[in-house]
């Protein structure tokens, strides 16, 4: 297991401080990775890495380079028999999209909507 | 079988006739004959005929039907033709054939022919505008059921298990379709409730379900759940065919993604 955190800088949502990755991949289920990625690039801006399992790394290049090249739908979900990959655009800034990687769980719908929430947060 | 980009050509062609105009769609050769046409009626394909096609709807009614003989056809016939009567909806209307059989056996007639007609070396397409019947929609066929239907014909096996699979996995107000990936194309094979796309959106969605699949596939993704553009869109391959779920609604997307996290689930 390895964590390697660089803090986003960001503000509050509604007042409340916005999560930072490390945050977010504690309160999602089974996280294994949570980055903000560029899509247009496929560039991660930054990452906090819960595993350091090659094959979650693999998957992030998977991912940005799968939200580079389909026209950067605003929200995706892909899904392997031991992962899933969840994408999603930043409501409020749509140069940034949150990836989160999760091993399976029976919680998918719950960490989608989590991933969703964190997203939509409004930085301020 | 006609090429794709020529079937492409003519759909897209189609697509182009002012969508309350009734008329015909004729192909002429170079010698000036007549080789066929397609009548549309409101953007939609009521029928298809061929010189080249030999067979007659007459022919396809009776192999369906285990009562109705050609006597009976040719007096409806003969009745619609005095009285300036659609042909199909008549026979519905007597109780002859069941609105279905009707359907199926029009929808062959109509991909058949028309993939005669494709078959022509001319490139000439007249326009020629006429008054409509009033068709009964279900006995019209638009472009993206055109399209499936001919390729469908092409490959008659894997469009089955395609519309099988398709089938089986459609939820309630759920809409989709597969596609057969091939070197050098995607052929659409079956389609459920995707009558009414429009030729763009049927190869848009197709190619980006697609090229996400390509990539992903790569790292093991099984199943892929993506917004695009206000519709939930699964996508997932089985063999050389990738299928498609659409839905719609506020709560289309985790509802589609409750449903396919099935698909992936390990026992």
């Amino acid at each position: 297991m390895t964590a390697a955190t660089t803090a986003p800088v960001m503000a509050g949502v509604d007042g409340a401080a916005m999560p930072s990755l490390a945050e977010i991949a504690d309160h999602v289920p089974r996280c294994l990775l949570a980055a903000w990625v560029e899509p247009r690039t496929a560039t991660v801006l930054e990452q906090h890495v819960v595993h350091g399992d090659p094959r979650v790394a693999l998957a992030l290049d998977v991912t940005t380079e799968v939200m580079r090249s389909s026209e950067r739908p605003p929200r995706m979900v892909l899904l392997s028999a031991d992962h899933v990959l969840i994408v999603q655009r930043a409501a409020h800034d749509p140069q940034r999209a949150l990836v989160v990687i999760c091993a399976r769980s029976a919680n998918l719908g719950f960490a989608v909507a989590l991933v969703r929430m964190f997203a939509d947060a409004r930085v301020t | 079988m006609a090429t794709v980009p020529v079937t492409l050509e003519v759909l897209q062609m189609l697509e182009q006739v002012p969508a309350n105009e009734c008329g015909a769609l004729v192909r002429q050769r170079t010698d000036g004959t007549m080789a066929g046409a397609l009548l549309v009626e409101h953007g939609r394909v009521c029928w298809a005929m061929s010189d080249r096609y030999p067979r007659r709807l007459t022919d396809l009614l009776v192999a369906e039907s285990d009562t109705l003989t050609r006597e009976q056809i040719n007096e409806v016939f003969a009745l619609c033709r005095r009285d300036r009567v659609p042909l199909g909806e008549t026979l519905v209307a007597r109780g002859l054939v069941s609105l279905p059989v009707l359907h199926r056996v029009l929808f062959r007639h109509t991909c058949e022919a028309l993939d005669c007609l494709l078959r022509e070396d001319s490139e000439l397409w007249t326009w020629v505008e006429h008054s409509g019947y009033g068709y009964h929609p279900m006995l019209t066929f638009s472009t993206a059921e055109l399209l499936t239907g001919i390729h469908a014909l092409e490959h008659p096996t894997i469009a089955a298990r395609a519309l099988a699979t398709l089938g089986a996995a459609l939820g309630p107000e759920q809409r989709g379709f597969a596609i057969q990936r091939t070197r050098d194309a995607r052929l659409p094979l079956a389609q459920i409730g995707c009558e009414d796309l429009d030729l763009v959106e049927f190869a848009d969605l197709a190619t980006q379900a697609n090229d996400v699949m390509t990539t992903a596939s790569t790292v093991a993704i099984e199943v892929v759940v993506a917004m695009i553009g206000e519709r939930a869109c699964a996508s997932w391959v089985e063999d050389d065919l990738l299928f498609l779920i659409l839905c719609d609604g506020e709560l289309a997307f985790n509802r589609l993604l409750a449903q396919v996290a099935t698909l992936t689930r390990r026992p």
